[in-house]
């Protein structure tokens, strides 16, 4: 999977060549130790908490209305597309907000993400995450880099940013001097590892299928990106009136693995 | 010239008959409540054709201080090219219904798309009832709908969308078949803090919408939002459970908006007479909570 997103990553730097912004990230840092910083803020073992959350799958497993691989990969696939259009705007503009240092830009980005956070059990989602990704950067990174993030959190605490993660994915992949792309991979990567990992624990499912559900869901995300990339946060939307009743339909369940 | 949004781009040609927004297809609609001895009347009202309103009706038993207000198109329908603008304003303790006279059918387009302006206001203690029949999108509709909520922290708004796959019973079926349907509701309090925004687009040919997580096996879709204090959310969502009924084909759901601005609960089915019941359900549970009034059994001719 991960050579599948460096190798598009590679190809949309290439295309970009002309593109100064990306110009000084080629000389200015070596492969090798961004390729790490990406597989370790891309883990989907990062102690952000996403073991947690299913994303709508419980319910949809519950319900019969995902019940083998086929269905499966319809249904990630489907949160995806959503996520690409919501968070995935918030995630660039929050990146580009960071690289050019603007506080208030940051936190504007947030509360329009919150904003649009209609679900209560979704909301929690993503400012539980985005705290901890938040702490995260700023006990891990170095001083001059977790700058953006330390101030974040510091907002976060003080009730003046809501914490929204995709926010803060964006912000810490311009402290790490990264490329958007890469931040907007990790996004996407990130809540599909989420629900195909809840999946290994709700149905019954090989494990070797699950990555393939994983492999065929990341072969969209290069393609979602280019829709996005110059969209605003007026654009950001979303059209999932199952997965939302279905995120109705957790909160009152009785038993539950995870907490959406 | 600007672009209302990305997702009209595509439909930006002329009509070959009026051209868009031209007179005839520049709908305007402006009515204003508010209270006169102990009901409420219909204040004011400002109309452009093809929407006009005739005088309010007090027609609701449940409600008898209540003006009920039905909205009326004289051209048939949404054509390429309309331009609908509609403002309401409640002043303070008014209370008001607003309706269609039918379900909104969006023509068939071949060039330029239709768009609508909702702008909706309430001040302190103002409840609003705004619940318009189905909007049903034909082959190749395109549709963009922006509303602007303005509402006080002690008013309540009950706004309800129901949207149908097109004419599903027409020919082989029209499911699905238009090529944009764009909705944005941006509620705000009356000192511009944002309380939440939701936007949908809906895009068939580009996203399937028959797939498991967006519609699915449904054809219909309703989302109504409640904005109302939290003591009133509070008691309402407590009412409210969250099913999937497998066997009488629909699925519902509130839950808790942003920033204690009320309810969302979202309807999806397979016809639109159960989805329509389940809101009517979810307004009896809003009125009498709010009002104290009940909503009595619906006209047997609606």
């Amino acid at each position: 999977m991960m050579s599948t997103m460096l190798d598009q990553r590679e190809l949309m730097r290439a295309e970009d060549s002309s593109c100064e912004s990306f110009a000084h990230l080629k000389s200015a840092m070596p492969t090798i130790p961004a390729l790490m910083r990406v597989l370790q803020f891309g883990d989907s073992v990062l102690p952000v908490g996403a073991f947690t959350f299913s994303n709508g799958l419980e319910s949809a497993i519950e319900q019969g209305l995902v019940h083998d691989l086929d269905s499966l990969q319809e249904f990630v696939l489907v949160a995806a597309e959503q996520a690409a259009s919501a968070d995935g705007i918030a995630v660039l503009a929050a990146y580009r907000a960071a690289r050019e240092g603007d506080e208030d830009r940051i936190d504007e980005v947030d509360r329009a993400v919150f904003n649009r956070k209609l679900n209560e059990e979704i909301r929690t989602m993503t400012v539980r995450m985005g705290r901890k990704l938040a702490e995260m950067a700023d006990r891990v990174l170095d001083g001059h880099d977790a700058r953006l993030a330390s101030g974040w959190l510091s907002r976060i605490k003080d009730g003046k940013a809501p914490g929204c993660y995709p926010v803060g994915q964006g912000l810490l992949f311009a402290s790490l001097g990264l490329a958007e792309q890469d931040a907007f991979a990790v996004h996407q990567y990130g809540l599909a590892s989420m629900m195909v990992a809840a999946s290994l624990r709700l149905m019954k499912l090989h494990y070797l299928d699950a990555q393939a559900v994983l492999f065929a869901v990341n072969c969209e995300a290069a393609a979602a990106y280019e829709r996005i990339a110059r969209s605003s946060l007026e654009d950001m939307a979303t059209f999932a009136p199952a997965i939302d009743v279905l995120a109705c339909v957790h909160v009152g369940a009785n038993v539950r693995m995870f907490m959406n | 010239m600007k672009l209302l949004a990305p997702e009209l781009a595509a439909y930006q040609s002329q009509p070959k008959q009026l051209p868009s927004g031209s007179f005839g297809k520049n709908a305007l609609l402006r009515l204003r409540f508010e209270t006169r001895g102990d009901r409420s009347i219909l204040a004011f009202s400002d109309r452009r054709a093809p929407l006009l309103v005739q005088r309010a009706l007090y027609c609701d038993e449940g409600l008898p201080s209540m003006p009920v207000v039905f909205i009326i198109s004289n051209s048939g329908g949404i054509l390429q090219g309309d331009r609908y603008t509609m403002e309401f304003v409640v002043e303070p303790h008014a209370c008001a219904h607003i309706t269609t006279q039918a379900a909104t059918k969006i023509h068939e387009m071949d060039a330029n798309y239709a768009a609508q302006t909702q702008e909706i206001r309430l001040e302190e203690g103002a409840y609003l009832e705004f619940l318009p029949d189905m909007v049903i999108p034909f082959r190749h509709a395109r549709f963009h709908t922006s509303t602007r909520i303005k509402i006080a922290p002690s008013a309540t708004l009950l706004y309800s969308e129901i949207l149908t796959c097109g004419r599903q019973y027409y020919r082989e079926g029209e499911v699905f078949q238009f090529d944009v349907f764009s909705s944005t509701v941006r509620a705000e309090r009356l000192d511009d803090t944002e309380l939440f925004v939701e936007k949908f687009v809906i895009e068939p040919q580009r996203a399937a919408v028959p797939r498991l997580g967006i519609m699915g096996e449904f054809t219909v879709f309703g989302n109504v939002i409640l904005l109302t204090p939290p003591e009133h959310a509070d008691a309402i969502h407590g009412q409210v459970e969250a099913v999937w009924n497998h066997e009488e084909q629909w699925a519902a759901g509130a839950s808790r908006l942003p920033n204690d601005a009320g309810l969302v609960y979202k309807v999806v089915g397979k016809e639109s007479s159960v989805v329509r019941a389940k809101v009517r359900e979810f307004q009896a549970l809003v009125r009498p909570q709010v009002t104290g009034s009940c909503v009595p059994p619906e006209f047997s001719w609606r």
